[in-house]
């Protein structure tokens, strides 16, 4: 009799290779496993595949599955490497950008995921006064990438109405800011001034450090307007030490 | 409040669930479906776990795996049950895992003296860290694989007696590998320890795509056929009544066309509750 060490590597060796002959229950139990995997990665990538379309879809998440297949039970996992596929997957070696949305999509389901905390009030804080050693922290369900395409835009023409809207998009470099203020994800796009004061502020440095660097790198940047987004998007948290006492 | 009949929650029923007032109605979902860290997906469940008793039914702890379950996944399971305080906990009487690699499905294995040994240690390592009986779930068999010591029931009673754990008895499995294996599905139910049965799960199956093989697959998308249902009331009669859920996973219909069959259930059980207290008075 076969060990159960055996027979588990054994029975996975024949999942991951069909033969003709193969008794009935290994295609069952494998195209099971197949169709949940694919049906997993959809269900975490919709724009791409609405980009895509079904099929193709299909074809990618079978390319994908078969040199990274899950490795954690949780579905919403499935897929963590997708984006960096795309990339290297020849049948979007011209459409690289798509590579970029599905990276995207990454982040939102991060920040769904993500613990819920307070959101920073940032009048609260400017009547509670700025010093040159207040810092903001980000928010837990906050995350922000630059993208070389207008990954935002293409994402946020998927989910409107209108068919024209991705005729329109602007073809230029984009900065994602994904936030959860309530129930629900948001996606915004933010300039290379905004991308400078997020990664400020993640790296640590204080708000006015943040500002001064936002100010490099975009001369032109309205830090009032900025600063009021990111407050408005919920892209923060209160400190421990500036959290009123409830 | 006794547990009559549940439902498998889905997101999109939201709001019917929270104003639902059945009574004993109770309602279950995949643990690994909300290990999160927070966001509106886990405030749902615990905005239904205000209104109605929840259990975690999961499909990631590969209880038959010749190696012992992730200690990561379990902790999150056992954080996920100190959040949400569910009625019992599952998993099934499987392998999903080797290598590294999640295989999507719950697979068979022989039901040798090592792997009882293997399976019981698996057990109680979730059990130690959830500090309560686990409920293990009888699978869907499509092949009659060599090298058994034990018949399952027979397996599932010693498993039961040496983990201390409890089963959670799917009607339908039970239906779906008496036909795919030519078995008496009748038989292998009352060969079951009744008193560690503890819940039960009604679901529907569908043939295999391929028709030739004659197979049917547990695949929860279809209602749950009259064969089931007459085993459902015979197992009932004979065990008395325990919670039961109305499994459904795909093509998932309005929540009101849900509650027709979670409602006969709940009726079944109402009727042997009433006998019972004639029969105990």
């Amino acid at each position: 009799m076969l060990s159960l060490v055996a027979f588990q590597r054994d029975f996975a060796a024949a999942l991951r290779a069909a033969t003709v002959a193969e008794p009935a229950a290994l295609t069952i139990h494998r195209n099971t496993g197949a169709r949940a995997a694919i049906d997993a990665l959809a269900a975490n990538y919709p724009v791409v595949l609405a980009l895509f379309g079904e099929e193709p879809f299909a074809a990618c998440a079978q390319a994908y599955l078969q040199v990274s297949p899950p490795c954690e039970p949780r579905l919403s996992h499935v897929g963590a490497g997708f984006a960096m596929f795309l990339r290297s997957y020849p049948p979007v070696q011209d459409i690289l950008w798509i590579a970029d949305v599905a990276a995207l999509e990454r982040l939102w389901l991060e920040s769904l995921f993500s613990a819920d905390a307070a959101i920073l009030d940032g009048a609260a804080l400017l009547q509670q006064g700025v010093n040159d050693e207040t810092r903001l922290v980000l928010h837990p369900a906050t995350r922000f990438a630059p993208f070389a395409s207008p990954a935002v835009s293409i994402w946020h023409a998927h989910a409107s109405e209108d068919p024209n809207a991705l005729e329109m998009i602007e073809w230029r470099p984009e900065t994602a800011l994904v936030t959860r203020p309530g129930q629900a994800v948001e996606i915004d796009a933010v300039g290379p001034g905004g991308l400078a004061f997020l990664k400020a502020v993640a790296a640590g440095q204080p708000l006015v450090g943040a500002g001064a660097a936002a100010f490099d790198a975009d001369p032109e940047v309205d830090l009032q307007t900025l600063f009021a987004r990111l407050m408005e998007s919920g892209a923060f948290t209160p400190t421990l030490s500036d959290r009123s006492p409830s | 409040m006794t547990l009559t009949a549940g439902l498998g929650f889905k997101l999109e029923h939201l709001d019917a669930v929270l104003a639902a007032r059945n009574p004993g109605l109770w309602f279950e979902v995949h643990s690994e479906n909300y290990m999160m860290d927070g966001g509106p997906r886990l405030a749902a469940l615990e905005a239904v776990r205000r209104e109605h008793p929840v259990s975690l039914h999961g499909v990631g702890l590969s209880l038959a795996s010749v190696t012992p379950p992730d200690p990561d996944h379990v902790a999150r399971l056992a954080r996920l049950a100190e959040r949400i305080e569910p009625c019992a906990v599952s998993d099934h009487l499987a392998w999903t895992r080797s290598g590294g690699v999640e295989h999507g499905d719950f697979l068979p294995f022989p039901r040798s003296r090592s792997a009882l040994a293997c399976v019981v240690d698996n057990i109680q390592r979730v059990q130690d860290v959830l500090r309560r009986p686990l409920l293990v779930e009888n699978p869907s068999t499509y092949i009659d694989l060599p090298g058994h010591a034990f018949d399952e029931a027979t397996f599932l009673a010693e498993m039961v007696q040496r983990s201390g754990c409890e089963l959670l008895l799917d009607v339908n499995n039970a239906f779906v590998s008496a036909h795919n294996l030519g078995g008496d599905a009748q038989a292998y139910l009352d060969a079951l320890p009744a008193a560690a049965i503890r819940e039960i799960h009604l679901a529907g199956h569908s043939p295999d795509p391929d028709g030739a093989t004659g197979l049917l697959i547990d695949t929860h998308d279809a209602p749950i056929v009259d064969a089931v249902w007459q085993l459902y009331a015979r197992l009932i009669d004979r065990i008395g009544a325990r919670p039961t859920l109305i499994e459904r996973d795909d093509h998932i219909p309005p929540f009101e066309q849900l509650m027709v069959e979670r409602n006969r259930a709940a009726a079944l059980l109402a009727y042997d509750s009433a006998r019972a207290e004639l029969v105990d008075a």
